[in-house]
């Protein structure tokens, strides 16, 4: 599903990623732990298209595209989402507006009609439910005074809606109490699907104690340096990120 | 203006030349930022989409006091001055 070959890319200059490979797979869960100033997310950044970042070097396909050659709207109607570590505040626009026009632009791409707003409101309520999102936050402004564990339940609810392909998970666990980390966990747990892959960027273990990787992967200064199964993200926990240089 | 038959009307205009622009509300002073539209953009939202959508935002509150035949008119207004400013 997605091929990332000897990928390098700089900001202001600055190289951040120095020749990142990955390959991910439908039905699989990955997980990219690594310590600060890593490149994580500079990575998950790179790959949804953020324009402040140049890629200098490397390849980078979805689904057999070349995703260089895509707009970020364009990575997104094909499927890909990013969860933010920190997502963005649009004041007076409102979730239940934001998720409308999100959702008749991947409909517009696909050729289809805008979604009847009978239809819409049922999806809402359905992926309310599901993710336990409180529908008096559906009439707020995006993220607009929500916390920061609200802010992170948010982008999986945009997820539960737009129904990805592939799902990039920056930091999600990051700022949440153990109980906002069960129920972030418990929603990425329902989204779920052998067609679609998630790929959780994470410092802590922790997260992985709820959703469980096929894959883990370690990055170190700008590189993918070692792969494993989930007894990998034990050892770190253990272990710390010293021995690896 | 002397009687109860005037009025005074006030339109809000907003000419919008780049995608970093300042809006002005009477409450609040904001800026359209490159994160805000980087952030549309990953939800499947075209940039100039996006500024639609943040500027009607903004403007709503104004609009929805305004005689519908004027908000609607002053929708329209807003988008066409929007479009093409994208550079």
């Amino acid at each position: 599903m997605l091929t990332v070959k000897n990928l390098h890319a700089s900001i202001n200059g600055k190289e951040i990623l120095k020749g990142v490979d990955l390959e991910v797979h439908a039905g699989e869960v990955h997980a990219i732990m690594g310590p600060n100033g890593s490149g994580k997310s500079t990575f998950a950044s790179v790959l949804a298209g953020n324009g402040v970042y140049e890629v200098t070097e490397g390849e980078m396909a979805f689904e057999g595209e070349n995703l260089l050659d895509m707009a970020p709207e364009e990575r997104a109607w094909m499927g890909l989402f990013l969860s933010f570590q920190y997502p963005m505040e649009i004041p007076g626009v409102s979730m239940v507006n934001f998720m409308r026009t999100a959702v008749n632009e991947h409909r517009k791409y696909k050729g289809q009609e805008p979604i009847p707003a009978d239809e819409f409101l049922a999806l809402m309520r359905e992926k309310e439910a599901l993710i336990g999102m409180d529908k008096e936050m559906m009439r707020r402004s995006v993220n607009d005074g929500f916390s920061g564990g609200e802010k992170k339940r948010n982008e999986i609810f945009q997820m539960a809606i737009l129904e990805p392909r592939l799902s990039i998970l920056d930091e999600t666990d990051s700022g949440l109490d153990i109980d906002a980390l069960r129920i972030v966990a418990s929603g990425l747990n329902k989204l779920k699907r052998p067609g679609n892959a998630t790929v959780l960027i994470t410092h802590y273990q922790r997260l992985l104690n709820y959703v469980k990787p096929d894959i883990v992967h370690v990055m170190y200064d700008g590189q993918i340096v070692r792969s494993g199964g989930a007894e990998l993200a034990l050892e770190l926990e253990e272990k710390g990120y010293d021995w690896l240089k | 203006m002397i009687g109860d038959k005037c009025g005074a009307h006030t339109f809000p205009y907003m000419d919008i030349d780049n995608n970093s622009a300042m809006l002005e509300h009477e409450a609040t002073t904001s800026k359209i930022n490159e994160d805000q539209l980087f952030y549309c953009n990953q939800r499947g939202i075209p940039t100039e989409e996006a500024i639609g959508l943040i500027v009607n935002g903004y403007a709503k509150e104004v609009l929805n006091k305004l005689p519908m035949e004027f908000a609607v008119e002053a929708k329209k207004l807003l988008e066409i001055s929007l479009e093409g400013s994208v550079g």
